[in-house]
């Protein structure tokens, strides 16, 4: 049997997390389990070698970067491994924090099994079979975000329907755009072809008015669970739609489509953010905040003409390490007080200055405030827009200063002395288990701000498996 | 012959669906529009791998009504003529629609495809919509969800025949009835906690 890389970040991980599944009364192990895999499997990815060979002494291991699954293949190839030791290494540390409070005793076994179909989907051919493991990596998603004993929402319904009807969009589409390559540029069916195409994104990416599932999703499910999701799929979603572009030279060249992706980013940022500017939950605040992180990968998409696809690369690892610290620092005062309504925060920081100023800063971070991970990417963004469509640029400002309106709001609720019998005093009551990661992922972004050049993960090469859009 | 039985029997099951709630009656009309949808894809794939379709459609079905019938939250309770009559009338209004618009559809997009697969795959598609719109019970979704991607997959093997696309359609349709027996019981938990002393 010839090994090849799919064997390594397709079939493993889906093993690995089948036995830790098998282990989940043994939560620590099952937890060690997966962590280590992802973090092998990432670690693996970004220093293997481009020869495909491995010498492990006398032993030499030759990597073929397909496999035959039914007839087509899986092909991973090396250009793609930046960007499989980012989801796998972000997975990773997401299964680190998978014995939080609330968070379900499957998060860290299905967070693995979504990874590696997702992985999948990056590498199978014909690459419209993707949509099919993206399916499949969203029915996964499910059980974590409803664990045993709580009702279900209308949010999680509402996100496999919208999920379950985009795979056939997106499938129609392909087929369709196959036969649109050798029709006059004036024929219909290249405009309803894009139609149905960009209907099947907008459904997956949760575009506006397609995005009522995911504020409802957020206010009701685990915060880890949630911010994992809202970052592995619209992630890997993006990426998959590289492909159509670079495939289809009537997409790229189509500065009509890109200026329609470029109208619905904008709209997803405003809309967002001035939702999330009112809400009261925090929970749903995220959900929100998520909206207008889509809203900025679809603006540099929109934007490809300007180097738009490098920003969007760009923003995935700061997006990643601000939504895990929201949502680690969410999970840990969801478990000390409660519910994350507004008004029932009052005063927290002063039991818990760590875990809300960790907070504060991943919503700032997201948010794109100057020395924070989002900054560099968000500045070249908004003025390439601004000098380009001073409009749209106007309205992506206003809508993005909701989250920091979102944030001021929450910090005057946080330190806000409450009348209560016993009074709050400042006092650090949180353990050092539980600031450290805050503290840690803290230093993460405020380097990926201040240094960006020199943590450079590569992810920009992967462009190269794309060679239309290099 | 077989293909226009199929036909008529994909509208009844489809309309039966879209009609009625109770989960007996859901199951049986789904099992019938998995077999009709076989005989429809037998058209442009060979048996051995339009039956593929068939079993693992009647698993989905089986998953889903055993569930339902060990739950309690999903017994049907009597329904007014006019809920009922008004849910006729919109999947009649789907199968107008899907009349009208199939023959151009079929000139202009997917001349391959034969006029009555088409129609057979839309009408499941649209009565499919129709019902996801209306409903929000887990089961009744679920069953929606099904009948959306069998009208897809009745059209699609007329498009493409692909065996690892047939294996992975095969995981979705699972995927999504287990995904539905998840959440049917987790329905039935909330509104039926297991007392103490209760066999888990």
């Amino acid at each position: 049997m010839t090994l090849s890389t799919p064997m390594i970040w397709v079939l493993s991980p889906i093993v690995i997390a089948g036995v830790s599944l098998v282990l989940q009364k043994r939560r620590i192990l099952s937890l060690v389990l997966t962590s280590l895999t992802a973090f092998g499997l990432a670690l693996l990815a970004a220093f293997f070698p481009e020869d495909l060979t491995l010498s492990l002494g006398p032993l030499t291991l030759v990597f073929d970067e397909s496999l035959a699954v039914l007839g087509r293949q899986i092909t991973l190839a090396y250009e793609i491994f930046p960007f499989i030791a980012f989801i796998f290494g972000m997975t990773g540390l997401w299964s680190l924090s998978g014995n939080l409070p609330g968070v379900p005793a499957v998060f860290s076994p299905t967070s693995l099994v979504i990874t590696a179909a997702l992985t999948a989907a990056m590498g199978v051919e014909p690459f419209l079979y993707a949509a099919l493991l993206i399916q499949i990596a969203v029915l996964f998603s499910i059980p974590m975000l409803t664990s045993a004993g709580e009702e279900i929402y209308r949010g999680i319904l509402r996100y496999l329907v919208l999920m379950t009807i985009a795979m056939p969009l997106i499938l129609i589409a392909g087929w369709l755009l196959t036969g649109v390559v050798i029709l006059p540029p004036e024929s219909p069916l290249i405009g309803q072809s894009a139609l149905v195409l960009g209907l099947g994104f907008a459904l997956w990416l949760a575009v506006f008015p397609f995005h009522s599932w995911v504020p409802m999703v957020s206010q009701h499910s685990q915060p880890m669970v949630v911010s994992y999701l809202l970052f592995i799929l619209p992630t890997t979603i993006l990426v998959f739609g590289l492909n159509f572009i670079n495939r289809y030279a009537f997409l790229r060249t189509s500065g009509e489509i890109f200026n329609i992706i470029r109208i619905s980013g904008v709209v997803m940022i405003l809309f967002g953010g001035i939702l999330t500017t009112v809400q009261d939950n925090l929970k749903r605040g995220f959900g929100f905040s998520a909206l207008v992180e889509t809203g900025f990968s679809l603006l540099a998409v929109g934007s490809i003409a300007e180097g738009g696809l490098v920003w969007m690369l760009m923003l995935f690892p700061a997006r990643a390490m601000g939504y895990y610290l929201w949502g680690y620092a969410l999970t840990r005062l969801e478990s000390h007080c409660g519910s994350l309504d507004i008004t029932n925060l009052r005063g927290c920081a002063r039991q818990f200055p760590m875990l809300t100023a960790g907070l504060l800063l991943a919503q700032l971070s997201v948010a794109g405030l100057p020395l924070l991970a989002s900054f560099p990417v968000k500045i070249a963004l908004l003025t390439q827009i601004m000098t380009a469509q001073t409009a749209l640029g106007v309205w992506s400002f206003i809508g993005n200063l909701g989250l920091f309106i979102f944030t001021i709001r929450l910090l005057l609720n946080f330190v806000m002395p409450i009348d209560r019998e016993p009074p709050r005093f400042w006092a650090l009551t949180e353990k050092a288990s539980e600031f450290l990661p805050v503290i840690i992922v803290v230093l993460v972004l405020v380097a990926l701000g201040l240094i960006p050049q020199h943590i450079d993960i590569g992810l920009t090469n992967i462009l190269t498996a794309f060679p239309q859009l290099q | 012959m077989i293909p226009v039985l199929a036909f008529v029997l994909i509208v009844i099951a489809a309309m039966v669906i879209l009609i009625f709630k109770d989960w007996r009656v859901n199951s049986v009309a789904l099992g019938v529009q998995y077999l009709a949808a076989f005989a429809l894809v037998m058209l442009s794939w060979p048996i051995g791998l339009a039956v593929v379709k068939l079993i693992a459609g009647w698993m989905a079905t089986a998953a889903i009504a055993t569930t339902c019938m060990r739950q309690k939250k999903v017994e049907s309770t009597p329904e007014p003529a006019a809920s009922l009559f008004f849910r006729g009338l919109a999947g009649l209004l789907i199968v107008l629609v899907v009349f009208i618009v199939a023959p151009s559809l079929q000139a202009n997009v997917f001349p391959q495809v034969e006029l009555m697969i088409l129609q057979a795959g839309l009408l499941l598609m649209g009565m499919s919509l129709m019902q996801l719109g209306m409903n929000s019970e887990p089961y009744l979704v679920v069953i929606s969800l099904l009948s959306f991607l069998s009208g897809f997959e009745v059209i699609h093997a007329a498009l493409e025949l692909s065996t690892l696309l047939t294996g992975l359609f095969v995981l979705v349709n699972l995927g999504l009835a287990l995904v539905g027996v998840y959440l049917v019981t987790l329905a039935g938990e909330v509104d039926n906690p297991p007392k103490e002393g209760d066999a888990v």
